[in-house]
Formats: structure tokens, C-alpha cells, sequence
């Protein structure tokens, strides 16, 4: 069967992709144009979707797409390849395998992809990228404020609303609300690149509003900025799963792992955990998506976005560039221009 | 804040990371020709700004340099052809950062001094300290052994 029959069809609500999905995925498999398909099945929990390797047509029904689907999957792509290609190098030249690895790619997501791309990860016919229309997914931190912190035990999507079960009450709110920040203000929650689109392109969110926190921060002053970075940092136990989960981090030792030199400290100082963030937020310069899975596997709930925002405007502001919309482009440190902006030079005779 | 009134011995740490090619044969003209500038200054010589990782600009902030100075040659003088153009896209990104997180603008400086500049390198590290002791000694990021 021909993909293109499908993807002209109109595919609105978010069951229909979700069933398109399955079906795309089916045929992927079955026709072996993918070897590994990386998607989301349910999760254990209410209100979850964890990531998951569908290997075979017959597993392609585990797959789900909704607004609990939080994480971005670019990195297990990285993964998946650069192990594959490791295991290779043990096997004679003849016998070396080629693997496509399938994903189900919103906006973020492929934009990571192109990230990685722009960096030499793979080629681009190592992936197969089955672009799906993005609303946003829920922020469990905001469900949890509106229920008072009280154990969800049940939860289902209708349509733009979420009805979820404590012990004690039953609510509905609606999807509106209780979206990540960074969905909110999204402005590529539709797939960059794709080789195959499921349904059609999801409607704008608002990315007009996407630096109001970042200016608001801008207008504070040095000292009230020191003592935001000074307390969110405070907050931070070095766990490391803010790298762990971000797509852009899959340098072969992280410099904050790394001995000779020893980059960061790892005493109790609280500038050692203050000069291991300043480092790794500065290594997302032009690299960050804005996926926000940082944000939402952080355990102590540290304020990554603030920071992280404010390379992403800077890097518009200055260079013009959106970290991984285009494939054409290279990533901002990676080029120059003869006229970059000279304005932070310092000049010894204008100083005086 | 009365604390953070620079006791009147105290004069600023600042490191300088400069280039082997125009910034240092800058300073080393100044010397050659007797220019004065001030001792504030430790100069760390790199091949070429382009050699620069930012971190290092960090390191030295949390080691407890009062400010950092990095200088390399004139765009289209690196010896390297564009080292300093990728650094300045750097160096613009790490300025407006480490301000942004609270870290006073003046403390971290990129500027360029070729090697036939060197009353302008004096003139520089003039600028410098001065700014930085206008600020006092740094505290924010400095680690406290
Ligand atoms: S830094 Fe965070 S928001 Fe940015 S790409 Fe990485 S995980 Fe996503
Ligand atoms: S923090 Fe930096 S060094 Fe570490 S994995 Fe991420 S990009 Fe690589
Ligand atoms: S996930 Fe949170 S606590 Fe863990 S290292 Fe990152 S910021 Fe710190
Ligand atoms: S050699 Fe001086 S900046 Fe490149």
C-alpha cells in the first residue's frame, strides 16, 4: 500500500491520529522500511505515556498519541544509532548492518532531530520521521495545583478537556489550563521535517508571548536576577536527568563528567552547582527546542526554562536563528557572519 | 551594602585571555616600549581567541578573578582566518547570559587589540580595571574555599 493515500486524508481529532498511527506503524513494520518504530505506549500511571520500541507489526497496537505524551524522543534516536553503529564496528565490513529507526515526531521533536542532523549524527535515511500534529501535553505540576496535591487516580482526555479522579472529587478542567509553558507558546508544533504526516496540521498556539517571561526577567534588577538564579539552583541535586533527557546532550563524556580538566566541583559549595548549570544551559545556545522535558523530569522542580529562553531569544535577536527549524541552516555557533553584531566590544576610547 | 565595600587595599584580580598572535604581541610591545599599565592584570596566552571555551570565562569567574578580559585580533587579522568571528558569536551569547543569571556586565570584557596596538592594549587594561574596581570584589559565583 502507498502512504500517500493516507496522508491526504483529514484527519481531525486526536483519537483518529492515534488510530492512524497504529495503522502507518503496521505497514512501516510489515513492509520493513523501518526496523525499530520509538513512540509512546501508555503509561503504568494515570495521566502517563512513557516511550516505547515497537519492533513488530503485531506491538504497533501499544501505540497511543495524546497530551500526556511528554517526552521528546530524538534522543532515544540518537541513541538507538549511535549504539548500533558502535556494535558495528566490531563486525567485518561486509557483514555491517544498516538500521532505520522510525519515530513519532511532533514539532519539538523533530527539530531536535534536525539538531542532531545539522551535527553529523546520522544521515538523514537513517530515520524514518512519522510527523504527528502537536496541541500541547499536560503539565502534571499544574494538574496536581488544581487538585489541592491529592493522588490522581483516573484520568481520560475528551476532547479539550481533562476529567481526572482523586480520592475525595472528580473535576474537568479544560486543556487550556493545564498545557506546559512551553507548549503554550509554541511556534513549530508541527513537524519540520517528516517523512510520512499523520493527519493535518495541528492549529497555532501562541508563540507571540513566547519571551514574556524572559523580558519580564530582562526588567528585574542585577540583584534580584542573581538571587532567582542564586535560589533555583540552590534547589538543584546534581541528579544530572536534565542531561540525561535532553536530545542536544549526547556528548561521549559531558564535561560534567569530565576529570582532566575537571570542569565542575563536586564539593558543597553551592557555586560548584551553579557553574555545572551556567555550563550546561550555555551548551544549549542554539541547540535548545524548548521540548521542556528538562522541565519535567526535574525532581526538585528547578526553573530551567527562565534560563534557557533567554539563549533561545538572544540567539534570534542576535543571529536570527530558531534552533533546528531548518535543515538548510547551520547550528548559530557553528557559523559567522562578517557583520555580526560588535556592540558588546569594548572600546577604550568610547569608555572614557 | 556596607559589606561589599572594598576594603581601600584591595585591588581587583583580572584575568586576561588573550591570543598569541595580535593581543599578546600587543602587550608585549607596550612593554617593549615602556608603556605603563596596571599590574591588575594576569594575561593567559591562547593560540587564537578561537581557542577559547567559554568555560573558561567561567572558571576564572568562580576561581575569583574580579573580571575577565578576552582579546584576540581585529576581525579579518586572526591568524587563523576566523577564529575570532566564531568567538565574538561566543562571547556576545556569554555576555548577555552571565548578566542575564546576575553577574555584572562589566565583569566579563571581549575586545580586540592587534600587535601594533600597544597603547591601546594599555588603554584597554586601563579601562578594565577600572570598570571592575568601580564594581568591587566579585562575589556572585565566586567559590569560597
Ligand atoms: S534543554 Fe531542555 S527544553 Fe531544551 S532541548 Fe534539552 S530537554 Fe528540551
Ligand atoms: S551538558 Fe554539554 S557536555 Fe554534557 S552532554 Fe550536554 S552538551 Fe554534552
Ligand atoms: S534535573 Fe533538576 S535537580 Fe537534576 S541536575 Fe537537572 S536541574 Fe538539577
Ligand atoms: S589568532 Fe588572534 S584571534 Fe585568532
Amino acid at each position: 500500500m502507498d502512504h500517500e493515500l493516507h496522508t491526504s486524508e483529514e484527519i481531525k481529532t486526536v483519537e483518529n491520529v492515534e488510530k492512524k498511527l497504529r495503522e502507518e506503524a503496521k505497514l512501516l513494520l510489515a513492509e520493513k522500511k523501518v526496523d525499530v518504530l520509538v513512540g509512546y505506549e501508555a503509561g503504568t500511571l494515570p495521566m502517563t505515556a512513557t516511550p516505547c520500541f515497537i519492533t513488530a507489526p503485531e506491538e504497533a497496537d501499544r501505540l497511543v498519541w495524546n497530551a500526556f505524551c511528554v517526552q521528546n524522543l530524538a534522543k532515544f534516536v540518537q541513541d538507538l544509532i549511535s549504539l548500533h553503529r558502535q556494535s558495528q564496528q566490531r563486525v567485518k565490513p561486509e557483514a555491517r548492518t544498516r538500521k532505520v529507526v522510525g519515530v513519532v515526531a511532533r514539532g519539538c521533536t523533530t527539530r531536535s532531530l534536525v539538531i542532531q542532523l545539522q551535527e553529523r549524527q546520522f544521515n538523514r535515511d537513517d530515520i524514518f520521521v512519522v510527523g504527528v500534529p502537536c496541541g500541547g501535553y499536560v503539565d502534571k505540576c499544574k494538574v496536581a495545583a488544581r487538585v489541592a496535591g491529592q493522588e490522581i487516580r483516573e484520568a481520560s482526555l475528551v476532547g479539550d478537556q481533562l476529567s481526572v479522579k482523586t480520592a475525595g472529587e472528580a473535576k474537568t478542567l479544560p486543556l487550556g489550563e493545564i498545557l506546559a509553558d512551553n507548549c503554550l507558546t509554541c511556534r513549530f508544533n508541527n513537524p519540520v521535517i517528516s517523512d510520512l504526516m499523520i493527519g493535518s496540521p495541528a492549529p497555532a498556539m501562541a508563540p507571540e508571548s513566547e519571551y514574556a517571561g524572559v523580558e519580564a526577567h530582562e526588567k528585574l534588577s542585577l540583584a534580584e536576577r542573581w538571587s532567582y538564579f542564586e535560589k533555583e539552583m540552590a534547589k538543584c541535586i546534581r541528579c544530572n536527568a536534565c542531561r540525561q533527557v535532553c536530545p542536544s546532550c549526547y556528548c561521549p563524556v559531558c564535561f560534567a563528567e569530565q576529570s582532566q580538566p575537571q570542569w565542575v566541583g563536586i564539593s558543597e559549595d553551592e557555586t560548584d552547582t551553579q557553574v555545572f548549570q551556567i555550563m550546561r544551559l550555555y551548551h544549549m545556545v542554539g541547540r535548545c527546542v524548548d521540548c521542556g522535558s528538562c522541565v519535567a523530569v526535574c525532581p526538585m522542580g528547578v526553573d530551567l526554562r527562565t534560563f534557557l529562553k533567554k539563549l533561545d531569544k538572544d540567539v534570534f535577536e542576535l543571529f536570527g536563528n530558531r534552533a533546528g527549524s531548518s535543515l538548510e541552516d547551520l547550528p548559530p555557533l557553528s557559523q559567522f557572519k562578517e557583520d555580526d553584531r560588535e556592540d558588546f566590544i569594548y572600546d577604550p576610547q568610547k569608555a572614557k | 551594602m556596607s559589606e561589599n565595600q572594598a576594603p581601600s587595599s584591595w585591588e581587583p584580580k583580572i584575568v586576561a585571555i588573550v591570543c598569541n598572535w595580535c593581543t599578546y604581541a600587543g602587550a608585549d610591545l607596550a612593554g617593549i616600549s615602556r608603556i605603563q599599565y596596571p599590574p591588575n592584570v594576569r594575561i593567559i596566552r591562547v593560540p587564537c581567541t578561537g581557542r577559547i571555551n567559554p568555560f573558561y570565562v567561567v572558571k576564572a569567574l568562580q576561581a575569583g578573578a574580579d573580571g575577565v578580559l578576552v582579546s584576540g585580533c581585529h576581525p579579518g587579522e586572526c591568524h587563523y582566518l576566523t577564529g575570532n568571528l566564531s568567538a565574538r558569536r561566543k562571547f556576545a551569547t556569554l555576555k548577555r547570559f552571565l548578566s542575564y543569571i546576575g553577574v555584572e556586565g562589566d565583569r566579563t570584557m571581549f575586545t580586540w587589540v592587534s600587535a601594533s596596538e600597544g597603547e591601546r592594549f594599555s588603554q584597554v587594561i586601563k579601562g578594565v580595571t577600572e570598570a571592575v574596581r568601580a564594581l568591587g570584589p566579585a562575589r556572585n559565583l565566586v567559590k569560597q574555599l
